[in-house]
């Protein structure tokens, strides 16, 4: 696997607000990476570095190992950008400025596939922009992103003014671009969507990367929750080291289990009669709840 | 060159979408030469009309207003268009080239569209290139249009040499301040703040060329209107100054282009304050909150007030030293000796600064509709203030804007003309200052008439502005016909150091501005908001 994008300690400070202190991931080709944090982490700051908008401190960038700042005219002939807040030219039409960022990009226009899009989104191009409302300036830098044959999308908070059932037309886009062999970087507050997007995430708290990998193998660094119910009363089970937060219902225990010790619990288990057995996968969101909150805390 | 990688493409782009804007200003521009030019030659065929003129021309007071008096020993035509079009003409340009290049420049950073064009394959310059080569071709247009007027319309007196020159260097106006501009556009991270550091060197070049045509030449030849003016078109040709400015422009050109490089997107050299965490209870109230929004243009603006009252106050001593005892100059102006003539200058810069003061007022009026095009009236009319609080609170910060800056003006231009041993009462001048008010309240009220009703069409105030100024400016010169004239509020104020205060028009003035905002609040209540 080639690397796409490559940060390697990044720090960016403005004035006296110290926006990045050390950021470093990767982006694979062909991968999809999520990144996500509280307000104010540095994800829109890291991706303007990308984008070559903003200039690093001290680290270096890459993208198709090359220099973001210095060869960004080259890289973003193949990089398609949707920001999360969309302003347009007033009195230029929608249609008008999807050719004109298309035109830019030095590409065909695919008539095809670019009505299309505007049909999938539920797009009227024949609007001035002024008229048009925050998601619908946001479907003109999709439109605009997703008819482009690009090779790699940076999208920062791309679906923030989209209605739901314009989220999975934003999805189902982002799948075909990746079918197709593209990579995504991801910026989005929307949990369930990285989620059900992203085989990958990178999480930045104060200007620091505090996790990241596949998402699978961040699970196993979480907790399940288990509801379950024996026949027999069940003793001692408090003292386990996995076991947390344990609340005795009327019938059933419920807790929280440390993810990789599953078969310790089910050997625990094993002589009693189970009654029932559920166990809640972990959720992106309980995984980095834990972020958002100590952020809150240290504030 | 790879910052400038499709700067054609952008511009072709920008061309699509200025063309309107550009083709109504050069209307405008072409109009002002033609005007001049048509008036001159009609109204002072005759000789020894100029000649007069040229000693009335020939003294600080007027000077200050126009310039310095130039080819006076044989004023023609063509002496008397470049000494008296000139130095308003390059305000005129390069206040079209401001705007033009702040709406190209940082306007577009600030609303976030740059960053979706610098992310997309184009070059770090691409877009202020573009800005560039349209401010080039606008002011190259300029410059065409109006040499080819002035060849056309002129009379024998304007050679060809001179209307290119004429050309060139109302093109370089535009160029000059417009390359300033690109700089600021720089410096500042707002387009409101690159806009006013650009405006505020406009009115110090202007202000330093006062100074120096009243006395210490070398701060005109310091001021870029000062060094354009002093090309002399049709009088000496002089093309020095038409280098000196390219050469200006060139460095201006190359530091913006080098700051642009260097900095990141949406920052300003220059430091953002940080701003408070609470709202103080002033700004809870809704005139504290207008108050805030417009207090640093009003900060500024009361500065260049000062200093422009300061500038006229302390020539006009001088003007008495020069005609007393200069009997050809008694002859011709003394005709009535009860009219001197330097009273005479005193009640047309009074009207000047009236007009300057008029500016800020409907600035802040405006500033009502700025911010409902930026969608934050919403917030606050949906809040608990009503409608009338709303409109009332701008309407009583622009009127208050309007007594404070004549009150300003007035003690300025009087104190300092006093302070030079002119032989004038100050409350004379400041009672004079006051009688315009009434007149500029009708400006704002024909404001908020345009506010309540015309929305889409607010901008249309400045081209009554405009309007007024060019009577007040030209009426006397051009003998427009007294119905024109009437049009403008300002021409019905006495003249106050020559004319008698009068009661009726400063009633009349009055009643009808409150009946215009009363207007204007009725439109404004029943109204959708933007
Ligand atoms: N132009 C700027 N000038 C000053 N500070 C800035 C600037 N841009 C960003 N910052 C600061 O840098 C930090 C990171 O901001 P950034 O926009 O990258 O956050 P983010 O992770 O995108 O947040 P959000 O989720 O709200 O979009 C914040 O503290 C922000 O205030
Ligand atoms: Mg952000």
């Amino acid at each position: 696997m080639t690397k796409l994008i490559e940060i390697k300690a990044l720090e960016k400070s403005f004035g006296k607000t110290i926006a990045l202190k050390n950021v470093s991931f990767e982006v694979n080709s062909g991968e999809i990476v999520g990144f996500i944090g509280p307000n104010g982490a540095g994800k829109s700051t890291t991706i303007r570095i990308l984008l070559g908008l903003i200039r690093a401190d001290a680290g270096t960038a890459t993208i198709f190992g090359k220099d973001v700042w210095k060869e960004s005219v080259d890289i973003h002939k193949r990089v398609a950008y949707v920001p999360g807040d969309v302003n347009l030219w007033p009195n230029l039409t929608g249609g008008q400025v999807i050719d004109l960022f298309l035109s830019m990009h030095g590409i065909k226009v695919d008539k095809q596939r670019k009505e299309n899009l505007m049909k999938r989104f539920e797009f009227d191009p024949t609007k001035k922009c002024r008229a048009y409302s925050k998601g619908n300036r946001q479907k003109v830098a999709l439109i605009a992103a997703f008819s482009a044959d690009a090779d790699l999308y940076i999208f920062d908070e791309p679906t923030s003014g989209l209605d739901p059932l314009q989220e999975r037309v934003f999805q189902d886009c982002t799948r075909e671009v990746l079918a197709k062999g593209a990579s995504v970087l991801l910026s989005s507050h929307i949990l369930s969507e990285v989620e059900q997007l992203c085989d990958k995430v990178a999480i930045i708290r104060q200007g620091e990367i505090v996790e990241s990998g596949s998402l699978s193998d961040l699970r196993h660094l979480t907790r399940t929750q288990i509801t379950f119910q024996t026949q027999e009363e069940i003793k001692g089970i408090e003292e386990q080291p996995y076991v947390h937060d344990l609340i005795r219902e009327k019938e059933a225990i419920v807790f929280q289990l440390d993810a990789d010790h599953l078969n310790e619990f089910l050997t625990f288990i094993q002589p009693y009669t189970v009654l029932k057995f559920e166990s809640a996968p972990p959720k992106l969101e309980d995984l980095f709840m834990r972020h958002y909150e100590t952020v809150k805390g240290g504030d | 060159m790879k910052s400038q990688a499709q700067t054609g493409h952008i511009f072709r782009f920008t061309l699509k979408k200025e063309w309107l804007k550009l083709l109504l200003w050069l209307t405008g521009c072409a109009f002002y030469v033609i005007m001049g030019v048509v008036a001159f030659v009609e109204v002072y065929g005759d000789p020894l009309e100029r000649q007069s003129m040229a000693v009335a021309m020939q003294n600080p007071a007027m000077e200050a207003l126009f310039g310095r008096a130039i080819g006076i020993d044989n004023y023609t035509i063509g002496a008397m268009y470049s000494h008296t079009m000139t130095i308003l003409g390059f305000v005129l340009f390069a206040v079209m080239s401001i705007l033009l290049v702040v709406r190209n420049t940082r306007s577009e950073e600030e609303d976030g569209i740059l960053e979706m064009i610098q992310a997309l394959p184009t070059g770090r310059l691409a877009h202020t290139t573009s800005a560039i080569l349209l401010l080039l071709l606008t002011n190259g247009l300029l410059a065409i249009i109006s040499t080819v007027l002035l060849i056309v319309l002129g009379d024998g007196s304007m050679g060809t040499e001179g209307a290119i020159l004429t050309g060139i260097v109302y093109g370089m106006s535009g160029i000059v301040f417009g390359s300033v501009t690109l700089v600021t556009a720089q410096l500042s991270s707002n387009a409101r703040g690159a806009m006013m550091m650009a405006f505020g060197v406009l009115g110090a070049s202007y202000m330093l060329r006062i100074v120096g045509d009243s006395g210490i030449e070398l701060l005109s030849w310091l001021s870029p209107l000062g060094l354009l003016y002093g090309s002399e078109p049709f009088v000496n040709n002089y093309w020095f100054p038409v280098w000196i400015s390219i050469g200006l422009s060139l460095l201006l050109i190359t530091i913006a282009l080098w700051l642009k490089h260097q900095r990141d997107m949406g920052a300003g050299l220059l430091p953002d304050r940080a701003g408070k965490r609470h709202a103080t209870a002033l700004l809870k109230t809704p005139m504290g909150f207008v108050l805030k929004l417009v207090k640093t243009p009003l900060v500024v603006w009361a500065i260049a007030m000062l200093l422009l009252g300061v500038s006229y106050g302390s020539v006009i001593g001088d003007v008495e030293g020069l005609l007393e005892g200069n009997e050809v100059i008694e002859q011709i102006i003394a005709a009535d000796p009860d009219l001197s003539m330097v009273d005479q200058f005193m009640a047309m810069i009074l009207g000047v600064l009236a007009m300057a003061a008029t500016i800020p007022s409907i600035q802040v009026l405006l500033r009502l509709r700025g911010e409902e095009k930026k969608n934050r009236l919403e917030k606050i009319i949906a809040g608990s203030h009503s409608r009338l609080v709303i409109f009332g609170s701008f309407i009583v910060v622009s009127v208050v804007v309007v007594v404070l800056f004549q009150l300003l003006q007035s003690f300025a231009f009087g104190g300092s003309a006093v302070f030079m041993d002119y032989d004038v009462l100050l409350r004379e001048i400041i009672v004079a200052a006051m009688a315009y008010i009434p007149a500029i309240l009708v400006m704002i009220g024909v404001a908020s008439v345009l506010i309540g009703w015309l929305p889409k069409l607010t901008s249309l105030i400045w081209l009554y502005v405009g309007f007024a100024f060019v009577v007040l400016y030209f009426g006397g010169l051009f003998d427009m016909p007294d119905f024109i004239n009437g049009l403008s509020p300002f021409y019905h104020v006495p003249e106050m150091p020559i004319e008698e205060w009068s009661w009726t028009v400063t009633t009349v003035l009055s009643l009808l501005s409150l009946v215009l905002m009363a207007v204007g609040y009725a439109g404004f209540r029943r109204r959708d908001i933007d």
